[in-house]
């Protein structure tokens, strides 16, 4: 009983009972509406209609099981996801590197930065797909811009978080600019620089998935396109919509988790 | 000495980044930008072009730019204050409120192309207008887009309170409305700041996407999409120019709120 009650405590816990109740909130609606409409499962269907339809091996399209086809698209949809990030990352750090070292660039691109912010980008990927005129690689390109300024811009506060005092001290040792970037300015914006990571990896999703629903091909967005029209079964629409979300959280649990590994110091710091 | 050098410091400030835009637009309006990135006029028209086409339409324009722009506000202002309840219902009974923190945020890890078409589905019997349909739907997105948030920075703001503090207003014997309406309540104020300065943007973009999905073509970012369909791309230019200005207004308008409320506590 003590143990039970240790147990109901803890915050997994909570946030366990909270997943069951609106579990339980999506069944009640699911009960209601399949009473009431004709085609329930196009509007709410049962949980278990939806796991069932994932292990089901009836074939949706050609050969493809529906599963399967969720997976295929997926796959082309999260690489160039991957790829954009990747990108995005590695320019908005080399951007932070730049305006810290040199300051007329920080002059210059800083406000930039802040207007970047202001824009809506996916609003706009319609006509990046035009520019490119290639849909992989706008994909890509948007990608990009969305990793690209949450990165710089965090990484750019993790460099000017560093004090005064150990400015100092590197100076007292006359220690270089490599020394100095290598062993100080670094490893101390890494938290920073994951807080960027962490806020754009759902985004990089995003921006690839919605690129998708823009033209005919492969991926998620164009799948889910296609099954919201009705050409094929509505359960695979709602593999997509839970497919996404799930991967949308555990990109940013797995951003979470690298930070974890990599900044063992931010570990104590939590304690 | 150092004063002067303050000003030219300053002064670079303001033109560096300046002469960079206007190269930028010269550029662009000199057919350069183009030979860059390999395109045509057609598809980039010069900036000319563009407002040429904002003051021609300005009527049909403004009518798209007021129904996103309505569905943003509405949809910001409904789900911070409802993050805001979250975040105070989490601070009264922090052991059931804390988890329903947790699947709150992980709300705003769902791609907004997953939920609008489900909210959609869900409005459809609310009204027998498509546009009353459509509009609510919308802003549902929005609320539920911008309630993570809030909840999560204003719970922050509510309970990272400066030390003894909670100590001093347990010594006055303060009741818990006091705390919070005393102590809970002001400290929160920058923290909802915080909050705002993420959803802001986020609730522009999401409002522009949900229109995608959206069964009554309204909204800048629809008229985005539906002109690049029919290779409209100067008018599509001339919306998202609007929609770009929207999401420029709807910021510097939540910085000077920032600034004004901010500027009483400062001096205390």
């Amino acid at each position: 009983m003590e143990k039970l009650k240790k147990l109901a405590n803890t915050k997994y816990f909570m946030t366990i009972m909270w997943i069951l109740i609106l579990v339980a909130l999506w069944e009640v609606f699911a009960i209601i509406v399949s009473h009431t409409k004709r085609t329930p499962e196009n509007i709410l269907p049962h949980l278990s209609g939806i796991i069932e339809s994932v292990f089901s091996r009836r074939t949706v399209n050609g050969d493809q099981t529906a599963v399967k086809m969720v997976m295929v698209n997926a796959a082309a949809t999260l690489s160039r996801a991957g790829i954009g990030y990747v990108v995005g990352i590695v320019s908005g750090f080399a951007l932070a590197l730049l305006m810290s070292l040199w300051k007329p660039i920080e002059k210059i691109a800083f406000p930039y930065l802040m207007l970047i912010q202001m824009i809506p980008i996916l609003g706009m990927a319609p006509i990046i797909n035009a520019l490119t005129g290639d849909i992989n690689k706008s994909r890509i390109v948007i990608a990009a811009i969305l990793t690209f300024y949450p990165v710089a811009t965090n990484t750019l506060a993790g460099f000017k978080s560093v004090q005064k005092e150990k400015h100092e001290l590197m100076y007292s040792y006359a220690a270089g600019k490599i020394r100095i970037y290598t062993k100080m300015m670094i490893p101390s914006c890494i938290p920073y620089f994951f807080t960027g990571l962490k806020i754009s990896a759902p985004m990089a999703i995003t921006a690839s998935i919605l690129v998708d629903t823009l033209q005919g091909g492969i991926g998620l967005g164009c799948l889910l396109s296609q099954a919201l029209k009705g050409a094929m079964t509505r359960y695979v629409f709602w593999q997509i919509v839970f497919f996404s979300a799930i991967i949308g959280i555990l990109s940013f649990s797995i951003m979470g988790l690298l930070e974890y590994i990599i900044c063992p110091y931010k570990r104590t710091q939590k304690n | 000495m150092i004063k002067k050098r303050i000003s030219v410091d300053s002064a670079t400030s303001v033109v560096y980044p300046l002469a960079f835009g206007i190269i930028i637009v010269l550029m662009w309006q000199s057919g350069m930008l183009h030979k860059i990135l390999k395109t045509d006029e057609y598809i980039l028209p010069y900036p000319t072009r563009i407002f040429q086409i904002i003051s021609e339409n300005s009527d049909k324009i403004s009518q798209n730019a007021a129904s996103s722009v309505f569905v943003t506000v509405t949809g910001l202002v409904l789900g911070s204050i409802l993050g805001y309840l979250a975040a105070i219902g989490a601070t009264v009974s922090p052991r059931f409120g804390k988890g329903g923190l947790t699947v709150i945020s992980a709300f705003n890890a769902i791609p907004i192309v997953a939920m609008a078409p489900v909210i959609m589905n869900w409005t459809k019997d609310i009204s027998s207008k498509a546009e009353i349909r459509s509009t609510v739907a919308k802003i549902i997105v929005v609320t539920l887009m911008c309630m993570a948030s809030m909840s999560i920075n204003a719970h922050r703001g509510l309970n990272e309170l400066k030390p003894f503090s909670l100590d001093l207003m347990k010594s006055y014997a303060a009741d818990k409305k006091t705390v919070f309406l005393k102590l809970r309540l002001p400290n929160s104020i920058p923290y909802v700041f915080t909050a705002l300065k993420v959803s802001v943007p986020a609730s522009v973009i999401t409002a522009l996407v949900s229109e995608y999905f959206a069964e009554y073509r309204a909204g800048v970012g629809r008229q985005i999409r539906e002109n690049i369909l029919i290779a409209q791309y100067a008018t599509a230019w001339a919306y998202i120019a609007v929609a770009c200005l929207i999401g420029i207004i709807l910021f510097v308008l939540l910085l000077m709120a920032e600034s004004i409320f901010l500027r009483k506590r400062r001096s205390h």
